[in-house]
């Protein structure tokens, strides 16, 4: 019994049964929104709600369930190659030769002269072996590994991002020009010299620059400029420009003109004046400003042609007005005096260190090796014998003796 | 008269002959006159030709390879099955494949001439060599997955005539369309796994991460694990036939729901307008 479960869970029906199980599974993760609260779901799906959660499909990837699955999976995978692989070593050896199919097609006829045919086999690098009343011809014994090696590779994809997962070390900052962030545990300091947007003669950005600096013990060490598609490495850890946006200068006058606040706020960012009770809400920056269709504020660019700035205040939590002001444009309010002045450019900038991409990378070579030897270099023999010629190969029967009918008509002796 | 302007007529040009070559082909396959067979293959070679200047023309318009949004995909997949198509029939001319085939290729561009041509520059994720390898292999894997499906449907009819016993003399052999779908489907599938890895390559330098279950990765993962199971059944259990169509012309439906489905439904970071 045990041993009868032993066979399925590293058979190839089981197999199939994960295939289809991951399949589905991911196909749900791609149709309902992941990562979502949990409101959400039970608000829009209502009563399915509770089995959306039950079953984790707002987490597929990364659920108890889709683990499982996956763990099954190269129990599974590594037990069909284990099971496979001393059958496939034994194929190597020199001795081995596989009986003929029953549907293999005796391509001998008179005509050929089978003679040249085996001078012909061994130049297109087939080995030849003497048998009783005939010879035998064989080539390509390696590619009989290549269903083992592409498992292979794909043990060492899923494990090795696993675990490199766990031990991922990744994070997002926002840095204005000038500004620095520690890494503490590495022991260096990450500077941004400057941070500037590449146009093109239509106004469009074509790139994003952020200058960087590495700095230890109160050294520079290193100095990059990234872009997307462009990142630093330095310490394993790598720095990539992934987005940016505008941090705008917020002043609050009082009536004679004295400042009593600052701020500086991000687009959807909020100041809180005490005295008052007045927050002022900033809805947008728009460099190049513009309304749209629907009559809400849009940039064109995102150069400094036409800057503007969205603005709502409240008080006590409650809507008081909204404006449209251009830099340095007061609002009044009450005896305040509220202006916006300038805005400059910061960069958003992810790092991420993952030892589980090299895993990776070698588990694709050998999966595309293992790949390449399974369809292109599958192994092929000949037999020669009294009246037969008999192709024989497990992967491709038919474009094989098309080739081996190829090379014996060129020994044709009419 | 500038580059555009020739760039459009090539791209008609081109949709013309091949709608033409795909009638041309129904009626060699109703008549089996050998004459319209011919005929309809010199059409889908010159079709080729219109179709790659009009690809040609707008690599130097654009001063890059037409890989960024989804007219040029659309575009560069139907070239891309044209081509798989040209090869393997002049290598087993096998002049009754285009019946499949080119229908297919005709409703891509027909599905691209519907979306907006306009050349926009690359925005600052695309500009990268790997654009050039992920999507250029992408193209030749959904090629070769199409006549891989076109076989198969050729299969199935030629199954369901031998049935009633009349044979339609002019297709090539059932055994012959079962194999040769197979091979295909085998180079698609290796195609599809560059694809997928030199995507994660591309996504670790460009976004930090090499997989992010983005749903056009999701979906390529799936038709990957759709091929694999159709070539383990095909290799162990000797699959061969009906089934093995019908998965073909699954993992197909599948391509094309990755393809275009992807991006009409579930928006996510691949959707390239």
């Amino acid at each position: 019994m045990i041993k009868k479960i032993g066979r399925f869970i590293i058979g190839l029906k089981f197999a199939i049964i994960l295939f289809i199980l991951i399949a589905i599974y991911s196909i749900i993760g791609t149709v309902i929104p992941q990562g979502a609260t949990k409101e959400f779901y039970l608000h829009n799906y209502e009563s399915f709600g509770n089995i959306i959660l039950l079953l984790q499909f707002n987490k597929v990837y990364s659920s108890f369930i889709y683990r499982t699955l996956l763990l099954l999976f190269i129990v599974n995978i590594t037990g069909c190659t284990i099971k496979l692989l001393p059958s496939q070593i034994a194929r190597l050896k020199d001795d081995y030769f596989p009986a003929p199919g029953k549907s293999a097609e005796n391509l001998w006829d008179e005509k050929y002269d089978t003679e040249e045919f085996k001078n012909i086999l061994e130049k297109k690098g087939f080995k030849i072996y003497k048998s009783e009343n005939g010879y035998k011809a064989a080539k390509n014994r390696i590619g009989v590994l290549g269903s083992s090696i592409t498992h292979l590779g794909i043990i060492i994809i899923i494990l090795g991002s696993f675990i490199g997962n766990l031990f991922a070390y990744e994070g997002y900052i926002n840095l204005l020009p000038g500004e620095s962030t520690a890494f503490v545990e590495q022991g260096f300091i990450l500077k941004l010299d400057d941070f500037y947007l590449g146009f093109r003669e239509d106004g469009s950005t074509e790139q994003y620059y952020s200058e960087l600096k590495i700095i230890e013990e109160g050294k520079e060490v290193e100095a990059k400029k990234i872009w997307v598609n462009n990142p630093l490495k330095y310490k394993g850890i790598n720095f990539y420009q992934s987005s940016f946006g505008w941090v705008s200068e917020l002043t609050i006058k009082d009536s004679e003109g004295n400042i009593i606040e600052k701020a500086s706020l991000k687009n959807n960012e909020y100041h809180f004046y005490q005295p008052k009770h007045l927050t002022v809400y900033l809805y947008g920056y728009y460099p190049d400003f513009a309304i749209d269709h629907e009559g809400q504020p849009v940039t064109i660019t995102q150069q400094k042609k036409h800057p503007h700035y969205a603005v709502i205040l409240y008080e006590f939590n409650n809507y008081v007005d909204s404006f449209i002001t251009s830099p340095g444009q007061p609002i009044y309010y009450e005896d305040l005096e509220i202006t916006f002045e300038d805005s400059s450019l910061y960069t958003g900038l992810t790092y991420r260190r993952d030892f589980g991409y090299y895993f990776v990378l070698i588990g694709c070579l050998f999966m595309f090796v293992g790949l390449l030897l399974s369809f292109y270099l599958y192994p092929r023999f000949v037999i020669v014998g009294d009246k037969t010629i008999l192709p024989v190969t497990k992967q491709n029967i038919w474009g094989y003796t098309m080739q081996l009918k190829n090379l014996l008509s060129s020994t044709s002796k009419q | 008269m500038s580059l555009v302007y020739f760039e459009e007529l090539f791209f008609t040009l081109a949709f013309i002959i091949y709608i033409i070559a795909s009638i041309g082909f129904f009626v060699f396959l109703v008549s089996s006159k050998e004459k319209v067979g011919k005929f309809s293959v010199t059409a889908s070679t010159i079709g080729f030709v219109i179709h790659t200047i009009a690809m040609i023309l707008r690599i130097i318009e654009s001063g890059r390879l037409p890989f960024s949004n989804q007219f040029e995909f659309a575009n560069s997949f139907t070239w891309a099955i044209v081509l798989c198509y040209l090869v393997i029939h002049y290598i087993y001319k096998f002049t009754a494949v285009g019946g499949f085939v080119m229908p297919l290729a005709f409703l891509m561009m027909g599905y691209a001439s519907m979306l907006p041509k306009t050349i926009k520059p690359l925005m600052p994720a695309l500009q990268s060599r790997w654009l050039t390898i992920h999507v250029g292999t992408a193209i030749i894997s959904y090629g070769s997955f199409a006549v891989a499906t076109g076989l198969s449907l050729m299969y199935l009819i030629n199954e369901r005539h031998k049935v009633k016993d009349k044979k339609i003399s002019h297709l090539p052999d059932a055994e012959v369309c079962d194999y040769l779908s197979y091979r295909v489907t085998a180079f698609g599938y290796l195609m599809l796994t560059l694809v997928i890895v030199t995507g994660a390559i591309w996504a670790k330098k460009a976004w930090s991460r090499y997989w992010g279950w983005d749903p056009k990765e999701t979906w390529s993962l799936i038709t990957w694990i759709i091929y694999s199971t159709y070539l383990h059944l095909r290799f162990n259990r000797g699959w061969k036939g009906k089934t093995a169509a019908w998965f073909s012309i699954i993992g197909f439906l599948c391509v094309i729901f990755t393809f275009i489905g992807v991006n009409v439904l579930l928006p996510g970071l691949h959707s390239y307008r």
